[in-house]
């Protein structure tokens, strides 16, 4: 007899390691990737003609016995049978890599690699869904040698796992990707940057890395700072300097790490290259919305009932994702709000539930998709609270580089912090307004960009929490 | 020890990283001699030493709590299993308690979002706390 048990993070977090010591000898206890159906985890499967079945939230006590009982046909389970699933395909499953698009992209002129990722409309899953084959031609492009490729692994928006869940379950995904990389810019060397909130996904990659003989590749340790997933503060990273954010132009793809071309994508964008490979580009363009193609592995977080990894295509609204997927709010939970996009993501009431998952929607309705964090909130969050917690995190997270991010936020902090001690003035709305336009306007990259628009959307659609003190 | 500590190619973030593994943090007195190595000085090693979160330059407990204050956790209300914690140990974010068993740090995030309020010890996940499991947690580690 075989069983299946994730050894992914979150599924040991609930205990499946226990779960799997208290099998018996004589059965097989095979360790795998996690579904990303965390609230049935530990999910422990097994083989039937029909596929693969399983016992969901299982407790070590539960072992002795367990097999004599009916699992569920993992097809009959909802959250993940209405998924569409390329990226996350494997997930769950114990199957060998195969390096199927490498093998095929090791045929192809670089060209016709960077024409395909062109044509597929990849783009970029790290937050500035900036296109990658635009990106990749540019490096290919560029003059200087030797050229690099950089798998931002950085994962830094609080509400996201993708990546981790990448590189835990699957790293040979990434580790392909960034080698069909390499060949299409004419690479020599790549690097992964990733946060150091992940050992055990850092321990999988090195195993993962030690076995690739494909393309050279090192791995960077990052050391606790948000801004590190920006782009050219994580080169600067690399360097092994402060994580301080570069003026651009020059971009990376012309002068990155150590000044040389260097094409850097988030982890899940290179996991998307080796299906556009093997599928073509056709397949991907044909999936999404007009601008936004292919699929999203969105996470769900907060309050809502089914949290875990959802692959949909483009397209499906917010309200599908959280209800369909979600299953709405735990028992006894109202819901108040949603963020998207990560701690400098927009705050969205009920009635943008509709905006469908797309980059340029919900740019539209003054939001960002970022990396496919969806994090909800119930009634008991105070919004003030939460305003006032983003901005300690951007001023503690600001390198400091330039005043609107470094002051701006500080400043802010201490407006709300006044607020919620119940000695906000009148004009501190205003105040906030003006200094939000200020750190959009003046700031030098996306973090003082963009971290006035929770505090100033939580204003707009949730006023009375910040009125109601004065 | 600092010798083999030293990164190739010299690398200042690198370098504090394996000091840090090595020692548990940074001793200050070590930034002239690591400065010296690398062939930079003391003012770029403390810059870089005082820039991210994890390099510490203080001797931390014997476990490091992670306590996370992202998003998700933030959503799931950690507030109150963070205070169970502190009157615990004794101490608030940022401090160590005052018998030297746990310093108390915050993170951003720990990738564990589908199970918040989370934290971690060492390397050990504690999700869904609430202020009775997230002390009962603490009992585990003498
Ligand atoms: C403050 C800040 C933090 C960021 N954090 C991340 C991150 O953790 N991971 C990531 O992939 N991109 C992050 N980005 C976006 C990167 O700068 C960059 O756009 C991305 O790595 C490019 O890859 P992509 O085109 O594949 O998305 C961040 C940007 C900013 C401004
Ligand atoms: S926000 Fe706490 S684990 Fe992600």
């Amino acid at each position: 007899m075989k069983v299946y048990i994730p050894d992914d993070s979150a599924a040991v977090s609930v205990g499946a390691n226990r779960v799997a010591a208290a099998f018996p000898k004589d059965v097989e206890v095979i360790r795998t990737s996690s579904r990303g159906a965390f609230f049935l985890e530990p999910l422990v499967e097994i083989d039937t003609p029909n596929g693969r079945a399983g016992y969901c939230n299982v407790k070590p006590a539960d072992v002795p016995g367990l097999l004599k009982k009916k699992p569920t046909p993992i097809s009959k389970i909802p959250f993940l049978a209405k998924q569409t699933r390329f990226t996350f395909a494997n997930a769950g499953l114990a199957k060998p890599y195969d390096f199927a698009a490498l093998k095929k992209a090791r045929g192809m002129k670089p060209q016709q690699i960077l024409d395909e990722v062109k044509k597929a409309n990849l783009r970029g899953r790290g937050g500035a869904a900036f296109p990658a084959g635009v990106k990749w031609q540019t490096t290919a492009d560029a003059r200087g040698q030797p050229k690099y490729i950089v798998a931002n692994a950085d994962e830094g928006d609080a509400g996201t796992y993708s990546d981790r869940m990448i590189m835990e379950g699957e790293p040979y995904r990434l580790l392909e990707g960034m080698a069909i990389a390499g060949l299409a810019v004419g690479a020599s060397k790549g690097y992964v940057y990733i946060r150091s909130e992940y050992p055990a996904a850092l321990k999988k990659l090195r195993a993962a890395v030690a076995q690739f003989t494909d393309f050279e590749i090192e791995i960077v340790l990052g050391a606790g700072a948000y801004i590190c997933g920006e782009e050219t503060a994580l080169l600067e990273s690399i360097e092994g300097k402060r994580g301080m954010v570069r003026y651009k132009p020059p971009f990376p793809a012309v002068e990155g790490l150590w000044g040389k071309p260097t094409v850097i994508n988030n982890v899940i964008t290179f996991a998307t290259i080796p299906d556009i490979i093997t599928r073509g580009a056709d397949w991907h363009a044909s999936l999404g919305t007009a601008t936004s193609k292919g699929t999203m592995p969105l996470q769900l977080a907060g309050q809502v009932k089914n949290a875990g990894l959802v692959e949909v295509p483009f397209g499906a609204t917010l309200e599908e994702v959280i209800y369909d997927f979600g299953g709405g709010m735990p028992t006894g939970c109202k819901f108040k709000a949603v963020q998207v996009g990560g701690p400098l993501g927009s705050i969205f009431p009920k009635k943008l539930l509709e905006t469908p998952i797309c980059f340029d929607a919900f740019a539209k309705v003054g939001g960002i998709l970022g990396h496919g964090g969806i994090v909800v909130y119930d009634d008991q969050m105070d919004m003030v609270a939460l305003a006032r917690h983003l901005m300690e995190f951007t001023a503690a997270e600001s390198c400091g580089k330039c005043t609107p991010c470094r002051v701006g936020s500080t400043r802010a902090r201490e407006i709300l912090e006044a607020i919620l001690d119940g000695d906000g003035s009148d004009d501190d709305l205003a105040l906030l307004n003006e200094l939000g336009d200020t750190m959009k306007n003046g700031s030098l990259c996306a973090l003082g960009g963009l971290a006035p628009m929770p505090v100033l959307t939580a204003i707009q659609y949730f006023g009375k929490d910040f009125r109601r003190r004065k | 020890m600092l010798e083999k500590c030293v990164a190739s190619p010299p690398n200042i973030l690198a370098t504090l990283q394996a000091v840090q593994a090595a020692f548990g943090y940074v001793p200050l007195d070590t930034v002239p001699a690591i400065a010296a190595k690398l062939g930079v000085t003391d003012s770029d090693v403390r810059g870089v030493l005082s820039f991210y979160h994890d390099l510490r330059t203080e001797k931390p407990g014997k476990h490091v709590i992670r306590f996370c204050l992202g998003d998700s956790c933030r959503a799931t209300h950690c507030e109150n299993s963070l205070a169970a914690i502190e009157k615990k140990l004794g101490c608030e974010l940022g401090e160590t308690s005052p018998d030297g068993k746990f310093t108390l740090e915050k993170v951003y995030c720990l990738g564990n979002c589908a199970l918040s309020p989370n934290m971690m010890i060492g390397e050990e996940i504690y999700p869904r706390l609430t202020p009775k499991s997230a002390t009962a947690a603490l009992e585990k580690h003498k």
